[in-house]
């Protein structure tokens, strides 16, 4: 942890103007960027944003510097929240469920080419798919893919255990590969 | 699958790391005022959370006030109850005493019934009537009622001292109908041990009249 980072707690637990200000510039586009790839529109987001940074203002007092870094922390807050406000909105949206477990009969070898291989057409088709996964799935492969945060940030994100974060980042893959399949039949 | 494994397919999946790329750069952008917008929320709601934070302990403080308010003063039927638990605990000693003085005196008044049968119940009449009190009620019921043998006549509740509300000073805690009550029911036995002395003195006096023949 830095000295900046040091600090910043310090001035967020005496609830100093400036340190919030600070701190929604350091991680105000990160935690943004994952409220609005889970939320369906802009000003879900903006609302759930707002009460993400409220809470994180309010509880700073049970920040524990042992357990996460405070971006992981503010990252978990964020994630939770908008969990929360899917939950009780519960917005209209489609996802792809593989009930029948078709996605796991996909060879690893199809998924690597498919994921793998460079192919501008393939990256399109990936974008379309993963607009079919649900939000959780998509905020944990983009925090792994996109952020390249570890297994174990990820879990404390989004309170579970690495294993778990694992087998789910796997059976998404093969899902996209799935959709894939399916779009272009 | 293991962390080591999945970090490799991260490095491998050239196309999925350029799709989420992609799909980042065209989320939605923070607006620019939304910083401030929150801002000014927190500050909207400092206020509130320090007035409550001042309010609180007052409440607080009244609210453990009423209740040890409410412990402390006793209600009006508790000093009643206790009012007439101490008669029970007094009354006693005065109907010992009242049994025991008729022990003493009752060879002397029983002579007295004897030999002055006519000028007894005049002059306690007298006494009684100056006094307004049922003081010596009971003993004098006690006393006539072996002799003469009308027990059944007496009145079953012996009045002694205690009884009469004026003589006690705790007895001013009860209300005026009580006063009036008991003040009704010393009047009401003090007309009926005058009827009865009277009767014993008729008796008295017919014995007498008996004797002479």
């Amino acid at each position: 942890m830095t000295e900046t980072d040091i600090n910043l707690i310090l001035g967020l637990r005496e609830q100093s103007p400036k340190a919030q200000q600070m701190a929604l510039e350091r991680y105000g586009n990160d935690v943004f960027a994952q409220v609005a790839r889970m939320l369906p529109a802009v000003e879900d987001a903006e609302e759930v944003y707002q009460d993400v940074f409220i809470k994180v203002f309010r509880n700073i007092n049970q920040y524990d510097e042992e357990k996460s870094s405070i971006k992981t922390w503010i990252m978990r807050i964020a994630y939770n929240e908008a969990v929360t406000w899917l939950r009780h909105k519960r917005p209209t949206m489609l996802y792809f469920e593989d009930r029948e477990g078709q996605s796991d009969e996909l060879s690893d070898q199809v998924v690597e080419e498919t994921l793998g291989r460079p192919n501008s057409e393939m990256v399109q088709l990936i974008r379309a798919a993963m607009k079919h996964l649900p939000p959780d799935e998509r905020a944990i492969i983009t925090m792994f893919y996109y952020e390249e945060m570890s297994l174990k940030e990820i879990a404390y994100v989004t309170e579970s255990i690495p294993t778990t974060v694992a087998s789910k980042l796997s059976r998404t893959r093969k899902k996209l590969c799935r959709i894939i399949k399916m779009l272009q039949s | 699958m293991k962390e080591e494994q999945l970090n490799k397919l991260r490095e491998q999946d050239q196309n999925l790391r350029d799709a989420i790329r992609l799909d980042e750069v065209e989320l939605p952008q923070m607006p620019v005022d939304l910083n401030a917008r929150l801002m000014q929320r927190v500050t909207q709601e400092k206020p509130h959370k320090a007035r409550t934070r001042i309010i609180w302990p007052w409440i607080a403080a009244a609210c453990v006030a009423a209740v040890i308010a409410v412990f402390l003063t006793p209600p009006k039927e508790v000093t009643g109850e206790i009012a007439q638990m101490q008669e029970p605990t007094v009354e006693p000693v005065g109907t010992v005493i009242a049994k025991q003085e008729p022990k003493k005196v009752e060879p002397e008044q029983l002579q007295m019934a004897e030999a002055k049968p006519i000028r007894k119940a005049p002059v306690k009449l007298k006494e009684q009537a100056c006094e307004q009190t049922v003081e010596e009620k009971p003993l004098l019921a006690q006393e006539t009622a072996p002799v003469e043998e009308m027990v059944t006549e007496q009145p079953t509740v012996t009045l002694s001292e205690h009884d009469v509300p004026i003589t006690r000073p705790e007895n001013l805690k009860y209300t005026p109908e009580e006063m009036a009550l008991m003040k009704k029911q010393a009047n009401e036995a003090y007309l009926k041990w005058v009827e009865l002395e009277l009767e014993i003195a008729k008796y008295h006096l017919e014995q007498t009249a008996q004797n002479d023949k």
